[in-house]
């Protein structure tokens, strides 16, 4: 099968800031991956030219054999790091704007998981707390049956209790042929849930490796090496 | 409730011993069917593929088998099953000896602590 | 997709523009029950006064209500696409081409519809019976003035307006758009846009003015049919080159969209 997304000399530059320098990385379809590294390593920049957010400015960006475009917009559900919902909707109206705009939107399965969480659909979210606003982006982006979730950040500023709601629903809701690609500086909180770790660096790639790999060859947590490989 | 997982080993190492242990402890019986690989993963909070991979080496090591359209189960074999305990139990006293060593005792002094303390237990 | 885009760029902000426009429609229903009141056949200081500051409130208020329909279409169009909302709206599966026209339709939907209730509150204010026997008086002296009726004259802007409502638009979205090459001062760089292309367009309209000698001579007598000739003159004028302007201005619109978009 052919991986869901490939990079190919991938570069981008803001003035004379390389973000990402010749990045040459494959990921294979069903899989959990971390996309790690510290502020400014290229992380968001990645992901926002896999959106289609970004125009590279060198090299190639390919998503299920396409260019960015429409069609792997259809099939990418990205979580933004930020609030991106307009306030004044009601969590209801946003329900029907994904259905408008989403194929593969699963109404029913938004609503299962809004009740779990009890979250009010009627309420605007305006009204929200600032975790369940979060929350409610995150069903939203977990409620479409998508070939690749791009989660930036998804844990950042949770409770222990809703970041393991929100662990819950990643491994609830993919599928075998859908990938996740998280991307996180809690490493420790997601470990057990990846199956393997992208590390960048100067918006290069330090390690593409699968976590039990990381352990066994290297006698440590992923979270360990990733301190000592970024000593901060 | 996530499942207790060391930060330097393999996952799915740990997964296995797991499961064993639940066996030993009578959780799973011998020809009981075992969940299903997403729910395992989901009760352990960890990557169903690393479950995948702990069950396909437990099968490997025939203590799980599988059918083909019903699920995996466990061995009935009790032989196997045994022997699966006598092995966990020579790797505890394994490690109970290494440890000792490290204190300092040889091994004759622990075995002669250890009958102290059965002993003392009987009293 | 396009109708889905406009449903919802139509579904934000209606509710202002509705209420302005009925506040407005309120206000010259109750402006024409005022005029029927007043007694033009007594002539004073005081009611002179009283129309100056009266007509000063309309136009007035016919500005704002206008205005606060461009905000609606500036801001839904900035917040939409250029602040953290960008994030949702850019991975819809519509490609920038879409975006772009379904900003603009709706855009020129309700800069339409602002045009014509404004016109039509005009109407209702102006046309009530005191007025209308008012201008009967003066309805030869204005024809001669203007060198067509009245009517016909405000029918006239009114065709222009919209005639520059699709070019307005562009204009408000380029601005904004090339505003956002300006990180960290978007807003401010969107007003600067807006200033440089609307100063630009002046220039030109200057310029073409003196090429093509519209300007009344100096010395002449203003007759009807030229101050009217030059009034239309210069307005088709300033109407043709926005229009011409917007045609770059939507190009760039669009290559920026496409390929230079940079959310924070």
């Amino acid at each position: 099968m052919k991986p869901i997304l490939e990079c190919q000399g991938l570069t981008k530059k803001y003035g004379n800031f390389f973000a990402l320098s010749n990045l040459n990385l494959t990921l294979e379809r069903g899989q959990i991956i971390g996309l790690l590294g510290p502020n400014g390593s290229g992380k968001t920049t990645l992901i926002k030219l896999a959106n289609g957010l970004l125009t590279p400015t060198d090299g190639h960006i390919i998503i299920n054999s396409m260019s960015p475009g429409v069609e792997t917009k259809k099939i990418i559900s990205y979580l933004p790091e930020r609030s991106y919902l307009n306030t004044h909707m009601r969590v209801e109206d946003i329900l029907t704007y994904y259905v408008d705009f989403y194929e593969n939107f699963n109404l029913s399965r938004a609503t299962a998981m809004l009740k779990d969480l009890e979250i009010d659909t009627h309420a605007r979210l305006r009204s929200l707390s600032k975790g369940t606003k979060e929350k409610v982006q995150l069903v939203l982006v977990m409620s479409r049956d998508a070939d690749l979730y791009i989660l930036d950040e998804p844990i950042g500023g949770v409770d222990p209790a809703a970041r393991d709601y929100i662990l819950q629903t990643i491994l609830t809701n993919y599928t075998e042929n859908a990938t996740v690609l998280i991307s996180t500086h809690l490493i420790s909180d997601i470990e057990n849930v990846l199956d393997s770790v992208v590390f960048l660096q100067y918006g290069q790639l330090v390690l593409n490796a699968t976590v039990d790999e990381i352990r066994s060859q290297r006698g440590k947590s992923v979270d360990a090496l990733f301190r000592e490989v970024f000593r901060c | 409730m996530p499942w207790d997982l060391d930060n330097d080993r393999p996952i799915y190492l740990q997964l296995m011993e797991r499961i064993q242990q639940d066996i030993i402890a009578g959780v799973y019986k011998p020809g009981d069917k075992i969940p299903s690989v997403r729910d395992l993963a989901l009760d352990a909070a960890v990557n169903p593929n690393t479950m995948q991979k702990a069950l396909a080496e437990l099968e490997r090591n025939g203590l799980v088998y599988s059918q083909r359209t019903s699920g995996r189960f466990i061995t009935e074999d009790e032989v196997m099953l045994k022997k699966m305990k006598m092995q966990l139990a020579k790797e505890h006293i394994q490690q109970f000896f290494e440890k000792m060593h490290q204190l300092g005792f040889r091994d004759e002094e622990t075995l002669e602590m250890i009958q102290d303390a059965l002993k003392g237990e009987r009293q | 997709m396009l109708g889905k885009l406009i449903k919802y760029d139509l579904k934000y902000g209606y509710k202002i523009i509705l209420i302005v426009h009925a506040v407005l429609m309120v206000a010259c229903i109750m402006g024409r029950f005022v005029l029927n009141k007043v007694d033009f056949r007594a002539p004073s200081e005081a009611l002179g006064a009283m129309l100056a500051i009266f007509i000063a409130l309309f136009a007035l208020l016919i500005a704002g209500v206008s205005f606060a329909t461009c905000a609606v279409i500036a801001v839904r169009f900035y917040r939409n696409l250029f602040t953290d909302e960008g994030y949702l709206t850019w991975t819809l599966p519509a490609t920038p081409l879409e975006h772009l026209w379904s900003k603009i339709i709706s855009g020129v939907i309700w800069y339409t519809f602002d045009i014509l209730l404004c016109y039509l509150g005009l109407l209702i204010l102006v046309t009530g019976d005191n007025v209308v026997s008012l201008y009967t008086q003066i309805a030869p002296e204005m024809t001669e003035a203007l060198g067509m009726s009245f009517s016909s004259f405000t029918l006239y802007i009114v065709l222009f307006s919209l005639f520059s409502t699709l070019a307005s638009v562009i204009m408000i979205y380029a601005s904004i758009t090339i505003g956002q090459l300006f990180p960290g001062h978007r807003i401010l760089g969107a007003i600067i846009s807006y200033f440089a292309l609307s100063f630009i367009i002046q220039i030109f309209t200057l310029v073409c003015m003196l090429l093509f000698n519209l300007f009344p001579y100096v010395g002449d007598t203003m007759t009807g049919s030229t101050a009217s000739h030059y009034l239309f003159s210069s307005l088709g004028l300033g109407v043709l080159l926005i229009t011409i302007t917007a045609i770059p201005e939507y190009f760039i619109t669009h290559y920026i969209m496409k390929k230079k978009i940079n959310l924070i």
